[in-house]
């Protein structure tokens, strides 16, 4: 008997089942293909939840989590002091500690690694065989750094409001902030992982340096930079003039969101380019 | 390049299988340096096997088949499409990456299951036992890829490579780290799936390996495709090549003189008071002639030694032939 040859060009067709072996299980398997729509969806949450796993390690929480805890004593602190005007000292704290460092260094921690373990470890290779849009694998990495981030920036920020006394106001801007600013740089630094070996090194010179430097010194260059949308944010809801903070409340909210889903889409294209080990 | 039995030998002429690889002048270099250089080959069903020593560019060649880089010149096919950058040849194709690195956090059947899920496989689960079956893996061992052996990780990459029942199958040195059963095993299923009209590419360093992949054979070295076609042609070409040996002898001078004498050796060297260097186109004649030249010469053979029988000599005679 003459083995089938696939066709050449076209779509191939399945290939004879894979025989089993004695002792081993069922026969036939491989060649059914489940339906488009739940494979997608199948695949994405395959992707998703691996990611999520593969990032999530002990260390990394312990020390986000230390930071986070730092925010709440900080809050408390400014809470417990006598301020003048507790709105404008609240903040001002969730402005320089938690918009500048806190959630900036929690997603670049944890998105960072979405992909880039995966290359460092060279198991990108497993994902990029598969017959999966490479967009799919870039936003589910990002959802899944999205998944870790937004509790352990959001919970000890908005925490560190309330403890302020500053009010419904502050702890309000401070939630929505922290999601803006999250989607954001979750986005930003997904796609600086997958593109640069040293990606902490990158991220944080850009946070320290662009973010924390050069960003303040002119408005134009302060419209590059996320933290300028993150504090109007922040500005708009509780009317402290802040540095740079100039921009309307839906601007401030949909350029990051906008940034975020074109940074997910850079990095589709970027993992259809680059060279897997 | 030397030509045993061209590839192309039944696409040519239509009387044999269509095929299923092709590779037209494809160059891959990485800054400076040139791994793939103006390679040319076409692979059809059955068990191929890419022999070549270390850094001879065997598993560029393989990434490049699976689109994992892209060629620097020439262009290549997979079932007649791009693996770069069509999506769609990759539910026809698998891979064993020649690196030992899986998801660690996972079990074995977690991480082949993940891979049927990601190819669209109906019933994932099934697929997946029935994969780690086929390289006698347990399916319900609970235990982390991490606390594997290095030859069970290499079972459980051969397992997520024929999931989802691909055409084509790339294995970098798939054999690493396994027993001699499970070796023996593995190749038996290599055979199994090629003779199914599969494409299995195999690439191994080892000469022995390649011997029971098959007959057809790819001899890449020094990123130039060096042979390609029968293996035991090509077996036969490497015999055939001038060897070196070392003979150590308390009666070096007649000795030599005896195997001149013989007309088993082609060259002839005193290097030490005890040490003759032979250079011979027929080992097996030239190992039987030696112990009767020594015993006629009533001399003692202390150490019959080949000194060029590696592969990277055997390739860079292949290399160098005109």
């Amino acid at each position: 008997m003459t083995a089938p040859t696939p066709p050449v060009s076209a779509r191939p067709g399945p290939p004879p089942p894979i025989p089993a072996v004695a002792g081993s299980g069922p026969g036939a398997v491989g060649a059914a293909r489940s339906g488009r729509g739940a494979a997608a969806g199948s695949r994405f949450s395959v992707i998703y939840r691996l990611v999520l796993r593969n990032q999530v390690t002990v260390g990394r929480l312990l020390a986000m989590a230390a930071l986070g805890a730092v925010a709440v004593l900080l809050g408390l602190a400014v809470g417990l002091s006598s301020q003048s005007d507790p709105v404008d000292a609240g903040a001002t704290l969730i402005d320089r500690y938690g918009l500048q460092l806190l959630a900036p260094v929690v997603a670049l921690v944890f998105a960072s690694s979405a992909l880039g373990d995966l290359v460092d470890d060279h198991t990108l290779v497993y994902l990029w065989m598969r017959p999966v849009p490479r967009v799919t694998v870039a936003a589910a990495a990002a959802l899944a750094a999205l998944t870790v981030c937004v509790p352990v920036v959001t919970v000890p920020l908005v925490l560190s409001a309330a403890l302020t006394g500053a009010g419904a106001a502050l702890v309000g801007g401070t939630a929505v902030a922290c999601l803006v600013g999250v989607v954001g740089y979750v986005g930003m630094f997904c796609a600086l992982g997958l593109r640069f070996k040293r990606a902490l090194v990158w991220g944080i010179a850009y946070i320290l340096l662009w973010e924390g430097f050069v960003a303040n010194a002119s408005k134009t260059a302060s419209r590059l930079s996320l933290r300028a949308y993150t504090r109007s944010v922040i500005s708009e809801y509780t009317g402290v003039g802040l540095d740079q903070a100039t921009l309307p409340l839906a601007v401030a909210v949909a350029v990051p969101l906008a940034v975020a889903v074109a940074m997910v889409l850079y990095t589709g294209r970027r993992l259809a380019r680059t060279d897997v080990d | 390049m030397t030509t045993i039995a061209p590839a192309e030998r039944a696409v040519a002429d239509g009387s044999g299988p269509r095929p299923m690889i092709t590779v037209d002048s494809v160059s891959k270099w990485f800054g400076d340096v040139v791994a793939v250089s103006d390679v040319s080959f076409t692979v059809g069903p059955g068990v191929t096997a890419l022999l070549g020593p270390n850094g001879a560019g065997k598993s560029t060649m393989l990434r490049l088949l699976c689109g994992l880089v892209a060629p620097d010149r020439g262009t290549l096919s997979v079932l007649g499409r791009d693996p770069r950058t069509d999506l769609e040849v990759h539910r026809s194709l698998g891979l064993v990456p020649q690196q030992e690195s899986v998801f660690d956090a996972h079990t074995a059947l977690e991480f082949v299951r993940m891979a049927g899920v990601l190819h669209g496989v109906e019933d994932p689960d099934g697929a997946a036992r029935h994969a780690l079956a086929l390289v006698e893996m347990d399916a319900d061992d609970r235990r982390r890829l991490s606390t594997y052996s290095r030859g069970m990780r290499q079972r459980v990459k051969v397992a997520q490579a024929v999931v989802h029942n691909p055409w084509v199958i790339v294995l970098d040195e798939p054999l690493t780290g396994l027993d001699p059963r499970q070796r023996r095993h593995m190749t038996d299923l290599f055979h199994s799936l090629g003779g199914q009209g599969r494409c299995v590419i195999v690439s191994s360093h080892v000469l022995e390996e390649v011997e029971r992949f098959g007959s057809d054979v790819l001899v890449i070295a020094q990123g130039r495709l060096a042979a390609e076609g029968d293996f035991h042609a090509i077996r036969d070409l490497m015999d055939d090549r001038p060897h070196r040996l070392r003979v150590r002898t308390d009666r070096p001078h007649q000795v030599a003189g005896g195997l001149l004498a013989a007309g088993t050796v082609v060259g002839i060297r005193l290097t030490a008071p005890d040490t003759v260097l032979v250079d011979t186109t027929d080992v097996h004649r030239f190992r039987r002639c030696v112990a009767a030249v020594a015993r006629d010469e009533d001399a003692h053979l202390w150490e019959v030694i080949p000194l060029d029988d590696d592969l990277d000599s055997v390739f860079r005679y292949l290399v160098g032939r005109p």
